[in-house]
């Protein structure tokens, strides 16, 4: 009878250093998890943030070659397909006109 | 080749040929006209290769036949040529013209080496009634370019959908455009650049009891024929721009004038506005139902003022007055409206009450 009992005081340690060894990997799981959570959200979050930045930055690289092309016709050169980068010789194009109001 | 026919005959034949004849040609036939002698008409004809015209008449023909005699001198001689019958008679090249007891020879070219014009039999064919193309052709071939540089630009565009006939020219400064409706030509469709010279010498030679102009076209090549002419013109090259986008949709400022008016007041600026660096160039300021046009130049001043009914901002724009006296010359209509957009974007002017005719000028940056 006694072996039986020393035998499940002996599970009982064991059990009892498993518990611990368990608690003690928690924060570690709990962490991983945390992480794991952050990084999806981030990898979703960060194409629609992206996105944005692109669109802004092509909006702008736009505006510049819109600024840029306004100036070109301002200087007296056709923006038009037809004669792009030609010089207008009266100073005007209704095509060069169409396509900036257009842009 | 022996033909009797009278002075005016003649006259008219040359006349109406000579528009065609080049003046430039390193081909020496080109420099004639061809005289065909056939059953009882005879036909004068020449080409600068761009252009054909053939006309018809009636003459007394005893002995068929044909030659080419050298433009310039034929028409100064038959223009100086008694009010009488006139006898042509060829002998080999020379042509003896005889009237009374005179005559005078003329040496002449070789009919062999004339260009036959084409006759463009396999073209689909329409009808337009004269008063409608020359109305069109008034209305929109002065737009176009004069330049050979932009060939394109040098021509109107003609297009004909069904029911529906459009005309449009442009020199990138100015546009006008046509439309029109024409009666029982369901499945007609034609797209193509006509050279204005050709338009012009056409609206020059329709004369007012021709009631309808018979119009062939290929795919590269027109005819017109009306009256006893046949007139016969390549089509320009190229694809013509889109138009539709370059018309502005919205404006915003919109004013009824009187055209006379309009025209008087920016026909008196332009004399004082002429002898300026700033050839021509004409400022509209609109303003409390007033539109003022005042120039001061080395050569004096003008202040001129029109009441105007408004609707809109205010606005002051610079025009090339000739192009503003262009469009206002052939306006068919008492009043027009005019839109704006600001100095910088095109002015819309349009007959009021009329939505078949548009006019898109660029304004100038001036001072
Ligand atoms: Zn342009």
């Amino acid at each position: 009878m006694r072996q039986l009992t020393q035998a499940f005081l002996e599970v009982e340690e064991k059990l009892i250093s498993l518990l611990e060894e368990v608690r003690s990997l928690m924060p570690y799981v709990q962490s991983l998890e945390d992480e794991n959570l952050r990084l999806k959200r981030e990898s979703c979050a960060l194409p629609e943030k992206e996105t944005e930045r692109v669109i802004a930055n092509a909006a702008r690289i736009e505006g510049v070659a819109h600024d840029n092309l306004v100036r070109l016709y301002k200087d007296g050169f056709h923006v038009c397909h037809l004669y792009f980068g030609q010089p207008m010789e009266a100073g005007a194009c209704l095509f060069c006109a169409g396509f900036l109001r257009r842009e | 080749m022996k033909i009797l026919c009278s002075k005016d005959i003649l006259q008219t034949g040359v006349n109406t040929v000579q528009r065609a004849v080049s003046n430039k040609s390193t081909l020496p036939v080109l420099q004639g006209i061809l005289l065909k002698a056939e059953k009882q008409t005879l036909t004068f004809c020449a080409t600068d290769l761009e252009i054909g015209i053939r006309c018809e008449v009636a003459a007394e023909i005893t002995e068929e036949g044909s030659t080419v005699v050298p433009a310039k001198l034929f028409s100064e001689i038959v223009r100086k040529l008694p009010d009488t019958i006139i006898s042509l008679d060829l002998n080999d090249d020379v042509l003896i013209i005889k009237y009374f007891q005179a005559e005078i020879s003329l040496k002449n070219y070789d009919p062999q080496e004339f260009p036959l014009l084409p006759d463009l039999d396999d073209a689909r064919f329409f009808t337009l009634p004269t008063a409608l193309l020359k109305n069109m052709i008034r209305q929109t071939a002065f737009a176009c370019a004069t330049e050979e540089t932009r060939p394109i630009f040098t021509g109107v565009l003609l297009n004909i959908d069904g029911h529906t006939i459009k005309m449009v020219g442009t020199d990138t400064h100015r546009l006008a455009y046509r439309i029109a409706e024409i009666p029982n030509q369901d499945e007609l469709q034609f797209n193509g650049l006509i050279p204005s010279k050709t338009l012009s010498e056409i609206y020059k030679l329709i004369r007012d009891e021709d009631e309808f102009v018979n119009i062939n076209f290929s795919d590269s090549q027109i005819s017109f024929q009306f009256g006893s002419i046949n007139m016969i013109s390549r089509l320009i090259d190229g694809q013509f721009p889109n138009y539709n986008q370059v018309i502005p949709k919205s404006c915003d400022t919109k004013i009824y004038v009187s055209v006379d008016s309009l025209l008087d007041s920016v026909e008196r600026a332009a004399l004082i506005a002429r002898d300026n660096s700033y050839a021509n160039i004409i400022r509209l300021a609109i303003s409390n139902r007033i539109l003022k046009i005042n120039k001061v130049t080395e050569i004096g001043k003008i202040n001129e003022k029109l009441d105007i009914k408004m609707e809109g901002k205010d606005t002051l724009i610079s025009f090339n007055a000739k192009f503003l006296i262009d469009v206002l010359k052939i306006i068919d209509c008492e009043d027009i409206v005019m839109e704006f957009s600001g100095s910088f974007s095109p002015g819309i002017i349009r007959p009021l009450n009329d939505s078949n005719y548009l006019y898109l000028l660029l304004p100038v940056r001036a001072t």
